[in-house]
């Protein structure tokens, strides 16, 4: 279901508004993940959705209809929790079959539906246990197939893998895309890992302090952050800032005058400063001192210092030796300039010929 | 340390942390249950020299054909069935309001928590005023009703109410205060979890919150009954030192009493002590059992 939010606002005391006039819409049979730092307003958004916490301002529809009056009990939405909330006193299978028992349908429906769910999750070897004996992964994946149990239109999951440990949550995260696909469920992800949302999800929307930052797919996120919140949290490593008086006028020829006038903040992406030229794409080239070089498996990485600031490469092909001079040439695809207000002015697609 | 293999030294020193309150226990706990089963089987004792004469089960054969005891079980059992089911569900309804009362929560939990730590004997004298058939409280408002005025205490048919009455007030400040203790233990995740799966408030408490809470209602209906079974005070404190009008309240305990410092017929206080003994071991095991299938750690 297409989930809209216009003008959408929350305080939860009257006095401190944690959401600031939120206006998106969400498509139809994707998956979105809302992305932001912790405390910047996302698993409230995710309460906003499933009916758990009203607006103080603002309506929230489910396709055409205004739902905003309605209570989590009328919306009818799946969500699976951070802590996955399994009831500790009834077995996994019962655990699937609750909201089925909710909607009042019979035993044998209910039992034969439960066991489908099971096995598109893989817990069907797990039935009559009770959470407190599965794993993390497997209470993970209960509480989706629970989610799942009465077809929701919509899934909402609050970090569903932050509890897992590492290796388990690249391969959950390729079963929750499995599972999204498979079932073509509109879901809405929340996390604070940017890694999580850029390789699960259709789209992204970042979030920060209340207000949306930008909501595109992951590559647009990247390529052309809009502004220099998301250009700094998206990306690893964390992108280069450098303010605009420390380029003297290495920028003078490459930029027009009346957009350097205005910048403040300078981009870079570590991967945009080579050591090596490629003459269509060298944007400007910079003087730069090696600080510290280091090289793990492939990858080559050097700190170098550029008039007093620290920029990091990983685009480095030669040997280098600390305290040498190096050449950077700056690559137009990873380059930015923000304004004073942190919007980004320059660089990204829309200035690519 | 924390995994240290016991050892003879380290397991003499545990004894010796142990032994302050081994010693208490022993002396005040173990030694007097032992004393008095052995006690039960004395048929002819010189209390003044401690000297035994005869030994057999013929006060088990007294208190069995003993109708004064037969109404003792009578009574103690019609005690315990009134007064621990509808302490913990009243005590359970009002732990439910006052958790969702957060203004003034601490006052209301002082209040209720009052009954338990005032004294039995204080709290039975202003029964007693409320029980007044002439000037009591309780029949002002019955009157009010159009009811007459009721001798609560000093009619056999409604003296054991009246004892009733009185202990489940006396004891749902504890309980509640438990209920309270579960009730915030329960994570609201829980709830949010159910809300979602569709559950409305009815079938959250019957499905989140009963199941959740029952080790504490487990706790607090094992504790009823063992406590019921030896009341004791509340009587004797409320019928000024009777077993209430013709014996209406005449309780196991009570009866032990008697027997005991009212008519030194040690050995057969001891076999009445031993029956209820074995009738409170009896209905724990049979709770302990139930609470196996039913109660959710």
């Amino acid at each position: 279901m297409e989930v809209t939010f216009k003008d959408v606002s929350l305080s939860y005391d009257g006095t401190r508004e944690i959401l600031h006039h939120l206006n998106f819409t969400i498509p139809e049979g994707t998956l979105v993940s809302i992305l932001g730092p912790s405390g910047c307003g996302k698993s409230t958004t995710l309460m906003l959705i499933s009916g758990l916490l009203a607006p103080t301002q603002g309506k929230i529809f489910f396709g055409d209809q205004d739902v905003t009056k309605q209570d989590a009990l009328a919306r009818k939405v799946g969500m699976v929790f951070q802590n996955y909330a399994l009831y500790p006193h009834l077995t996994v299978l019962e655990n699937i079959m609750f909201p089925l028992k909710m909607a009042k349908i019979k035993k044998e429906e209910r039992r034969e539906k439960a066991l489908k769910l099971a096995k598109l999750v893989h817990v069907d070897d797990q039935l009559d246990k009770k959470p407190g004996a599965l794993s993390g992964g497997q209470q993970q994946r209960v509480a989706i197939a629970r989610a799942l149990a009465k077809e929701p239109s919509l899934l909402l999951l609050d970090e569903p893998l932050s509890n897992l440990d590492a290796r388990l949550r690249i391969e959950m995260r390729q079963e929750i895309r499995r599972i999204q696909q498979e079932t073509g469920v509109t879901t809405i992800f929340v996390t604070h890992d940017q890694d999580e949302a850029l390789h699960i999800s259709d789209h992204i929307m970042v979030l920060n302090l209340g207000d949306i930052q930008q909501f595109s797919s992951a590559e647009t996120l990247y390529d052309n952050p809009s502004n220099l919140f998301v250009a700094k949290f998206i990306g690893e490593p964390v992108i280069n800032t450098v303010p605009i008086t420390a380029f003297g006028h290495d920028l003078d020829a490459a930029v027009p005058a009346e957009i350097l006038a205005k910048t403040a903040t300078v981009g870079i992406r570590p991967e945009a400063l080579q050591d090596h030229p490629i003459d269509a794409n060298t944007f400007a080239t910079i003087t730069t001192k090696v600080k510290a070089y280091e090289k793990y498996g492939r990858e080559k990485n050097a700190l170098v210092d550029y008039n007093g600031q620290e920029l990091l490469s990983t685009e480095i092909q030669g040997r280098l030796e600390n305290h040498q001079d190096l050449t950077l040439y700056l690559q137009k695809s990873g380059l930015y300039l923000f304004d004073e207000a942190g919007e980004r002015i320059f660089g990204g697609e829309q200035d690519v010929e | 340390m924390l995994n240290e293999k016991p050892t003879l030294k380290s397991t003499a020193k545990a004894l010796l942390y142990l032994l302050p309150m081994l010693v208490i226990t022993i002396i005040f706990n173990i030694y007097p249950i032992l004393k008095s089963f052995i006690m039960s089987f004395y048929t002819k004792y010189d209390f003044f020299k401690d000297i035994v004469q005869q030994w057999g089960g013929s006060n088990f054969t007294f208190i069995f054909r003993d109708p004064d005891f037969h109404l003792a079980v009578k009574n103690t059992l019609i005690f315990v069935v009134g007064v621990v089911p509808l302490t913990v569900i009243i005590s359970l309804v009002i732990a439910l309001l006052l958790n969702k009362i957060k203004w003034l929560s601490g006052l209301f939990r002082t209040v209720y928590f009052l009954p338990f730590v005032t004294s039995t004997v204080a709290i039975a004298q202003v029964w007693h005023w409320i029980y007044n058939s002439d000037y009591g409280l309780l029949n002002y408002f019955l009157s009010l009703f159009g009811i007459n005025p009721i001798a609560w205490l000093e009619s056999p048919k409604y003296a054991m109410l009246a004892l009733i009455i009185m202990s489940i007030w006396k004891s749902l400040g504890f309980n509640i205060v438990l209920f309270l203790v579960g009730l915030n233990n329960i994570n609201e995740r829980y709830y949010q979890a159910a809300e979602i799966d569709g559950a409305n408030a009815w079938h959250q408490f019957t499905n989140v919150t009963l199941p959740l809470l029952s080790p504490i209602t487990f706790l607090v209906s094992v504790n009823g009954v063992i406590g019921s079974f030896k009341v004791f005070d509340q009587i004797f404190a409320l019928f000024n030192g009777t077993p209430g009008p013709s014996k209406s309240a005449l309780t196991i305990v009570y009866y032990l009493y008697q027997k005991f410092y009212t008519e030194w017929k040690y050995g057969i206080a001891a076999a009445s002590g031993v029956v209820l003994f074995f009738m409170i071991l009896l209905v724990t095991l049979i709770q302990m059992w139930y609470s196996k299938k039913h109660v959710h750690y």
